[in-house]
C-alpha cells in the first residue's frame, strides 16, 4: 500500500495556490463533512475555552468568603447560568457532531454523509443560534441568569426581565435545531451509506455510538425544542403555559429533564466512542466483547429515556422508588463498558503514547464518577446531597472526565488523520499530567464540601461555614487545569509550523478501523480504495494479516495470501 | 487455597475493616457527614445506609482500579518485544459474571434503599407540632400554627467583613422531642428548605404545599440553607434551626406573641398573582 501512496500525491497540492479570501468562501460554503467536522471541531473549542474563561472567575469568587471578584451576585449567576449552557450544549454536544462528522463516514468507508447540505445548516444552526445565546451578555441588563436548566418561574419576565433570558431561549432553540439535523443525518449515513463488507456487526464501536447517541438525539432534543418554545411564548406573547397557578413549574421540570437527562449521555457514548477506539490500538488486541458493548451501549439509551425525574427527587411530586429502580439499573450496562475496556487491556501488550494516556485518566475518573451516580441514585441519600456541591463533583467528574479527556484523547489519536502531522509526544504528556492533577484538585474536595452542606450556585458563604480550606483547594486545582491550556495551544501552533508530515496511513502501527487504511490527512473524498471488510478491524486484518480475525484469515487463505 | 483458610482470610478482613472503622476518627465513621447522629428520628438510618453504600461502593472501585493497575503493569510492552499478544475478542463466562453480580448489588442497594426511603418520608398523623415555612425571595416567613404566631425573616446581610452573621438570621424554633409536620411552600419562584444537619431538604413551590415529617430527638443550633437557585441574593438566603426545650420553646412562642406577631402570614403577600410575565408591553 505505501507504495500506491507515495505514486498518488494529494490532487489539492495540485491546485494553484488560493487567496484567502477564496480559502475563506470555500469553509464558509463547504459541504464537505471532513470541513464541516473541523467547523464543529474549532467552534466548540473555542467555547471549551470561552465557558473554562467563567469557570476561573466562579473558582475566584469563590476562593475566601465574601469575596468581590465579580462586581454583583446578579453577573455571578450569569456566569454560572452560561458556563454550564456552553459546556453542555456549545462545547459538548456540537464536539461529538465534530468528531462524529470528520470519523463516522471514513469509519464506515462512505465517501461523505447522506445529506451534506442539511449537514451544512446543521453547522450555520448550531453556529448562529449559540452566537444569540451567548450575546446576551452584551445587553444592558447582561446574559441569562436563571441557571442552565430555567426552572419557571424564576425564568419567566417577572423574576429575570432581561432581554438576555430571550437571547438564551431563542438561540437555544434554533442551535437544537442544528442538532436535531446532524443526528438525521448521522442515522441516515450509517443505514444507508456503508461499504460493501461493512455489516452492522462489523462497525466500530465509535460508529455504533454515533448512532445510538443520534437515535436519543432525536427522541430529546424536540421535547426540548417544544418547551423552549413555549417558555418564548410565555415570556414575549404573554402566554402561560408555565404559570405555577396551573402546575407549570412542575410541567417545565419534565420537560426540561425529559431532554436533560439523555442529553447527558448524548455527550458521554460518543466519548465512551473515541477510547474505545482508543485501548484496542494500544494494548495490540481487540476490542474486547464487542457485541456486549454495543448491546450495553443500546441498554444505557434505552435506560437513559426512564431516569429523567431523578433530578426531581427533592420536589415531592415524583414516584421515587421507579426512577430510583432505573438509575440504579443504568449502573450495570455501565459497570459492563468498564469491565470490558479493562478487558481489552488483559493480557495486551501496552505502550502508552499520548491517546492512551488520556484515555486511561478518562478511565480511572470516570469510575470514581461512576459510583457516585450509585449514591445519588438514592433518594434517601439524594435529600441531603441534591443542590449540593456533592452534585457539582459528581457531575464534573462524569462529564469533565469522560468529554474532556476523551475529547484530548482523539485530538492525539487522529492529529495526523487530521493534518498529517502527529502532536509532540512529550508536550502531551506534560499537558496531560497538569490536567490530570488540576482536574483531581479542583473536583475531589468538592464532594466534600457538599457533604457537609455546601450548596451549588452560591455566590459566596460564611466563614462560619467552614468551607474556606476545600475552596482554597479546588480555586488553586483549577488554576493547574487552567495553565494545562497552554502546553496544548503550543503544541498544536509548534506541529502547525515545525511538525514533520507522516507518509503513513497508519502511524501509530496498530489502528484498526478504516480511518487507517487511508491517506493522512484525508484525500477530499476518503479512499483511493477501500480494504476488505471481514470484520471490524479491516485496516488491521490487512496491515497484520498474520494476526487478522479468523474471518479475514479465512478470506485470506482461499487466496492463498497466508 | 482451602476453603478454611479462605473463610479464615474473610473474617480477618471484616474484623480487621471493623477495626479499622471504630479506631478511626468520628467524621470518617459517618462518611464525613455533618455531626448529625441522633438529631432527627431519621438521621441514623440515613448515616448508616450512606456508610454501608460506600464501603460497598469504594470495594467495587478499589477492585476496578485494582484490575487497571496490574493490567497497566504487568502487560506493558517491553523494550525490545515484538509480535502481538493472543487475539482474544470475547469470552462469555466473564462477561456475564460481570453482568449479573453488579446487577445483584444494585437490587440489594435498591432494596435498603426503598426501605429508608419509605421511612423517611412516611407522613405522622396528628404531628404535636404543625408549622408552616414560606419561603421568598430571598427569606422565610415561619408560622407556627397551633401557637397562631408567626415571625417573618429577612435576607442575610453578609458584604464579606461582618461577624456573627449566624446570630442576625431568622430562626426556626422546634421542642426536642416531638413529632413535627411542616408545610412548605413559596410566594415567588421555587426554593428548597434545606436543613444541614437534618440531612433532608425539600422543594418549596409557589401554589402548592409539599410537606416533611420528622422528630427532632437532639437540643442545639442547626444551619439551614436555601437549595434551589432563586436569584440574585440565592445565596443570602440562609436561616437556623433551634431544637431547644419545650420549656424554652413555650417562652419563644410567648415573646413572638408579645412583640405583636400574632396571626399567621398567609399567601396575601405572595408575588404570585399574575404570573408570569403580564402585559409584555409593559416591561421594563
Amino acid at each position: 500500500m505505501a507504495t500506491i501512496s507515495e505514486l498518488r500525491t494529494n490532487p489539492s497540492s495540485f491546485s494553484p495556490k488560493r487567496s484567502k479570501g477564496q480559502i475563506i468562501v470555500d469553509w464558509l460554503t463547504t459541504t464537505d463533512h471532513k470541513k464541516i467536522g473541523y467547523l464543529y471541531l474549532i467552534t466548540s473549542f473555542i467555547y471549551f475555552m470561552i465557558a473554562g474563561v467563567m469557570a476561573l472567575v466562579i473558582r475566584a469568587q469563590l476562593a475566601l468568603p465574601g469575596l468581590e471578584v465579580v462586581a454583583s451576585k446578579e453577573q455571578y449567576n450569569q456566569l454560572f447560568t452560561m458556563h454550564g449552557t456552553i459546556m453542555l450544549l456549545m462545547f459538548a454536544t456540537p464536539l461529538f457532531a465534530g468528531f462524529a462528522n470528520v470519523l463516522m463516514p471514513v469509519q464506515i468507508g462512505a465517501p461523505d454523509v447522506a445529506f451534506p447540505r442539511l449537514n451544512a445548516i446543521a453547522y450555520w444552526f448550531f453556529s448562529f443560534g449559540s452566537l444569540i445565546a451567548v450575546s446576551g451578555f452584551f445587553t444592558p441588563q447582561g446574559a441569562a441568569s436563571f441557571g442552565w436548566f430555567a426552572y419557571a418561574p424564576l425564568s419567566n419576565t417577572t423574576f429575570s426581565p432581561g432581554i438576555g433570558g430571550d437571547l438564551w431561549v431563542f438561540g437555544l432553540a434554533l442551535s437544537g435545531f442544528g442538532t436535531i439535523l446532524g443526528g438525521v443525518n448521522f442515522i441516515t449515513t450509517i443505514i444507508t451509506m456503508r461499504a460493501p463488507g461493512m455489516t452492522m456487526w462489523r462497525m466500530p464501536i465509535f460508529t455504533w455510538n454515533t448512532l445510538v447517541t443520534s437515535i436519543l438525539v432525536i427522541m430529546a432534543f424536540p421535547p426540548l425544542a417544544a418547551a423552549l418554545f413555549a417558555l418564548g411564548a410565555d415570556r414575549t406573547l404573554g402566554a402561560h403555559i408555565f404559570d405555577p397557578a396551573n402546575g407549570g413549574a412542575m410541567l417545565w421540570q419534565h420537560l426540561f429533564w425529559f431532554f436533560g437527562h439523555p442529553e447527558v449521555y448524548i455527550i458521554a457514548l460518543p466519548f465512551f466512542g473515541i477510547v474505545s477506539e482508543i485501548f484496542p490500538v494500544f494494548s495490540r488486541k481487540p476490542i474486547f466483547g464487542y457485541k456486549t458493548l454495543v448491546y450495553a451501549t443500546i441498554s444505557i439509551a434505552a435506560l437513559s429515556m426512564t431516569v429523567w425525574a431523578h433530578h426531581m427527587y427533592v420536589t415531592g411530586q415524583v414516584l421515587l422508588p421507579f426512577f430510583a429502580f432505573t438509575t440504579m439499573l443504568i449502573a450495570v450496562p455501565t459497570g459492563v463498558k468498564i469491565f470490558n475496556w479493562i478487558g481489552t487491556m488483559w493480557k495486551g501488550s501496552i505502550t502508552y503514547e499520548t491517546p492512551m494516556l488520556w484515555s486511561l485518566g478518562f478511565l480511572v475518573s470516570f469510575v470514581f464518577g461512576g459510583l457516585t451516580g450509585v449514591i445519588l441514585a438514592s433518594p434517601a441519600l439524594t435529600f441531603h446531597l441534591s443542590d449540593s456541591y456533592f452534585v457539582v463533583a459528581h457531575f464534573h467528574y462524569v462529564v469533565f472526565g469522560t468529554v474532556v479527556f476523551a475529547m484530548f484523547a482523539g485530538f492525539y489519536f487522529w492529529w495526523p488523520k487530521f493534518t498529517g502531522k502527529m502532536l509532540n509526544e512529550r508536550l502531551g504528556k506534560v499537558h496531560f499530567w497538569l490536567l490530570f492533577i488540576g482536574f483531581h484538585a479542583t473536583f475531589l474536595v468538592q464532594h466534600w464540601l457538599g457533604v457537609i452542606g455546601m450548596p451549588r450556585r452560591y455566590a459566596t458563604y460564611l466563614p462560619e461555614d467552614g468551607f474556606t480550606e476545600m475552596n482554597l483547594i479546588s480555586t488553586a486545582g483549577s488554576a493547574i487545569l487552567a495553565l494545562s491550556m497552554i502546553p496544548f495551544l503550543f503544541n498544536v501552533w509548534v506541529t502547525y509550523r515545525k511538525g514533520v508530515k507522516t507518509e503513513l496511513m497508519d502511524p501509530w502501527g496498530y489502528g484498526r478501523s478504516l480511518e487507517w487504511a487511508t491517506d493522512s490527512p484525508f484525500p477530499r473524498h476518503n479512499f483511493h480504495s477501500i480494504p476488505r471488510i471481514r470484520s471490524e478491524s479491516p485496516a488491521f486484518d490487512l496491515n497484520h494479516p498474520e494476526y487478522a480475525s479468523p474471518e479475514a484469515k479465512a478470506s485470506y487463505a482461499k487466496e492463498g495470501r497466508i | 487455597m482451602s476453603k478454611n483458610l479462605r473463610r479464615a482470610t474473610t473474617i480477618a478482613a471484616l474484623s480487621a475493616l471493623t477495626l479499622v472503622l471504630s479506631g478511626c476518627s468520628p467524621e470518617l465513621q459517618r462518611g464525613f457527614l455533618p455531626d448529625s447522629a441522633g438529631v432527627t428520628n431519621h438521621t441514623d438510618r440515613i448515616i448508616g445506609l450512606w456508610t454501608t453504600s460506600w464501603i460497598v461502593l469504594l470495594g467495587v472501585g478499589a477492585l476496578s482500579w485494582a484490575l487497571m493497575a496490574w493490567a497497566l503493569i504487568v502487560y506493558r510492552r517491553r523494550k525490545g518485544e515484538t509480535g502481538m499478544p493472543q487475539q482474544l475478542r470475547y469470552n462469555m463466562p466473564i462477561e456475564t459474571l460481570f453482568t449479573v453480580i453488579p446487577l445483584i448489588l444494585v437490587l440489594g442497594f435498591f432494596a435498603f434503599t426503598t426501605r429508608d426511603t419509605t421511612a423517611i418520608e412516611a407522613k405522622t398523623e396528628n404531628p404535636d407540632v404543625h408549622i408552616e415555612v414560606i419561603a421568598k425571595q430571598w427569606s422565610w416567613d415561619f408560622n407556627y400554627v397551633d401557637e397562631n404566631v408567626f415571625e417573618s425573616g429577612i435576607q442575610a446581610q453578609f458584604t464579606g467583613t461582618e461577624e456573627n452573621i449566624m446570630e442576625t438570621l431568622p430562626t426556626l424554633y422546634l421542642p426536642v422531642g416531638k413529632t413535627v409536620q411542616i408545610d412548605l411552600t413559596a410566594r415567588d419562584v421555587i426554593h428548597s428548605f434545606w436543613v444541614v444537619e437534618f440531612l433532608y431538604k425539600k422543594d418549596m413551590f409557589p401554589g402548592m404545599t409539599n410537606q416533611m415529617f420528622f422528630t427532632p430527638l437532639k437540643e442545639g443550633t442547626y444551619v439551614g440553607k436555601c437549595a434551589e437557585l432563586c436569584g440574585e441574593y440565592h445565596s443570602m438566603m440562609l436561616f437556623n434551626v433551634k431544637v431547644v426545650s419545650e420549656q424554652e420553646y413555650q417562652s419563644q412562642m410567648a415573646a413572638l406573641a408579645a412583640k405583636g406577631n400574632v396571626g399567621l402570614l398567609s399567601t396575601e403577600y405572595d408575588r404570585n398573582q399574575n404570573l408570569p410575565g403580564g402585559d409584555p408591553s409593559i416591561r421594563n
